[in-house]
């Protein structure tokens, strides 16, 4: 009777202590939940722009994490500030806390797009990715093309964060810089951030 | 062929277990419906306990990984009606599919009426597969599991559980001994 | 006519019960089975009868798309309990047929093992599991089909349970 009495013990500590220990599984739940994936991409809760994510970043936007997915050398080359690499092999060995935001990125987009699918696979369901990638990055927040005739509210916004990051915007389409000139041509110069 | 083996080892000490706990005993079994006898309450409530906790603590420690286990996936109507029939054979033959081979292996004729009741059961099932398959894939869910349909965290839900079941049996060996 | 040894103690049995378990869980991924057996077996001979019949139902299909239905995993699991719980009951002093006094089950009971045998059948190949593999090994990962299944059991068990005392005096 006492061994049982130890047992009951025993399993009811174990039991009471499981709820404040965090979840056991790095993949909360198995398979790909096909619909909510659809919702998501049909709603576009699924990607962010590099714009928004430059918006992120310099608000400090609290449990925000960055991953770019590409290899350790790409990374060192060039990544967008606050950034973590995680290429994609380790990236699925990590573990993800729910109240995190998970921002991925790749060079073009089409990487991280599909790391965010294998992250709703595990059950992450808090990420994020950014559609164009660090290329977008740089059109988009470091040198990013001023409408002409736009309303002056939003051109200095644009001015503005891109200044934060570091960057110069072109104006109407016209060449401003090397910047904008190597982006003319199609070859952007890898060496640019902050 | 290692898988195979492992097969046969775990069968073994899952019949050894099960017989040990006298659960290739019909009238035991029978017994807890008329809730004479609680063994098979007790035997499956400490089992469940002890691989529901080894499950999430191995997990927590790293051992293994809670989300790589297969988790049966759920069909709502046909596990419902399932569960029923199921019950219904059981009061009945006082055997389960696992049991009735540890009554076997015991030298209990019933047992092996009970298995071959079994075959006929699911050979059933296969030869009237046609006609009945739209309800056998009727309301599936996936691999729904508790923690998902409440959205309660893991830990919560295996406190929870453990509290009712320790609960139980509390209540059962109570009951036993004020008698 | 030594009296039968008992049986062990049930909680501790249980948490060796739940060790065996996780042990499954740990080297396979996958829990326990009984009733899967019996399909492959079921399926294994209908193929070997009647192929065509196997190739019509889905069911028998399941269990023979990978490899022999003979060494499936469960089936040898199975093996294994009549092995283990035959070198217990006889290492207890268990074993039924050893003694004269053992009461010898009156043919109701039998034909009602039987019947209760098939119900069973139907019941486990309709939820894709019975008591070991999916309300025990089920219920333990929280399953919510595996716990929708043990109450639907124990209701049934209990409703039935009056109708049938004969059978249990």
């Amino acid at each position: 009777m006492r061994l049982v009495r130890g047992l009951g013990i025993g399993a009811l500590a174990l039991g009471l202590v499981a709820p404040f220990v965090g979840s056991p599984s790095r993949t909360q739940q198995r398979g790909l939940d096909l619909d909510s994936i659809a919702r998501a991409i049909d709603e576009g809760s699924d990607h962010v722009s590099a714009r928004q994510l430059a918006e992120w970043i310099r608000d400090r936007r609290p449990g925000l994490r960055i991953i770019d997915v590409r290899s350790p050398d790409e990374f060192h080359d060039d990544a967008i500030p606050t950034a973590e690499n995680l290429p994609i092999d380790q990236l699925v060995r990590s573990r993800f806390a729910p109240d995190q935001t998970i921002v991925l990125y790749s060079q073009e987009g089409a990487h991280a797009g599909q790391a965010w699918v294998m992250l709703r696979s595990l059950g992450v369901t808090q990420a994020v990715f950014v559609p164009g990638g660090l290329a977008d990055w740089r059109e988009e927040v470091l040198s990013p093309l001023l409408p002409a005739n736009g309303p002056p509210a939003e051109r200095a916004r644009i001015v503005e964060l891109s200044h934060y990051f570091g960057g110069s915007p072109r104006i109407g389409g016209e060449q401003e810089g090397e910047v904008a000139g190597a982006a003319q041509t199609g070859q952007r110069s890898r060496r640019r951030g902050c | 062929m290692n898988d195979l083996l492992i097969a046969g080892g775990i069968g073994i000490a899952f019949g050894w277990a099960l017989e040990c706990a006298g659960l290739g005993d019909p009238p035991k079994l029978a017994g807890q419906f008329y809730l004479r006898d609680f063994t098979v309450l007790k035997v499956m409530l400490s089992a469940m306990l002890t691989a529901m906790l080894g499950v999430f603590w191995g997990g927590r420690l790293g051992m293994l990984d809670p989300g790589a286990l297969y988790v049966p996936e759920t069909y709502l109507l046909p596990q419902l009606v399932g569960g029923l029939v199921f019950g219904l054979g059981f009061v009945l033959s006082g055997l389960c599919p696992g049991t009735s081979c540890v009554a076997l292996a015991s030298g209990r004729v019933e047992g092996a009426a009970t298995m071959l009741g079994l075959f006929a059961g699911v050979l059933l099932v296969g030869l009237a597969f046609p006609r009945i398959e739209p309800f056998y894939r009727s309301t599936p869910h996936g691999p729904l599991t508790l923690q998902r349909l409440t959205g309660l965290p893991y830990g919560v839900v295996v406190a929870l559980v453990t509290v009712v079941a320790v609960s139980t049996l509390a209540w059962i060996a109570k009951r036993e001994a004020a008698q | 006519m030594r009296p039968l040894r008992s049986y062990a103690e049930p909680h501790a049995t249980g948490v060796c019960l739940g060790l065996v378990l996780l042990a499954c869980f740990a080297l396979t991924g996958q829990g326990l089975g009984a009733s899967g057996a019996f399909a492959s077996v079921a399926s294994g001979v209908i193929a070997a009868v009647s192929p065509e019949t196997a190739v019509h139902s889905a069911y028998f299909r399941s269990y023979l798309q990978d490899g022999s239905p003979w060494t499936a995993w469960l089936v040898v699991e199975i093996m294994g309990v009549l092995v283990g719980a035959a070198a217990s009951a006889v290492l207890a002093g268990r074993t039924r047929l050893t003694f004269v006094r053992a009461v010898r089950p009156s043919g109701g009971r039998l034909f009602a093992g039987l019947a209760g045998g098939m119900l069973m059948g139907v019941g486990a190949a309709l939820a894709r599991g019975c008591t070991s593999g999916l309300a025990l090994s089920g219920g333990a990962l929280l399953s919510a089909g595996a716990w929708i299944f043990m109450v639907a059991l124990f209701l049934a068990g209990f409703l039935a349970a009056p109708l049938v005392r004969r059978l249990w005096p």
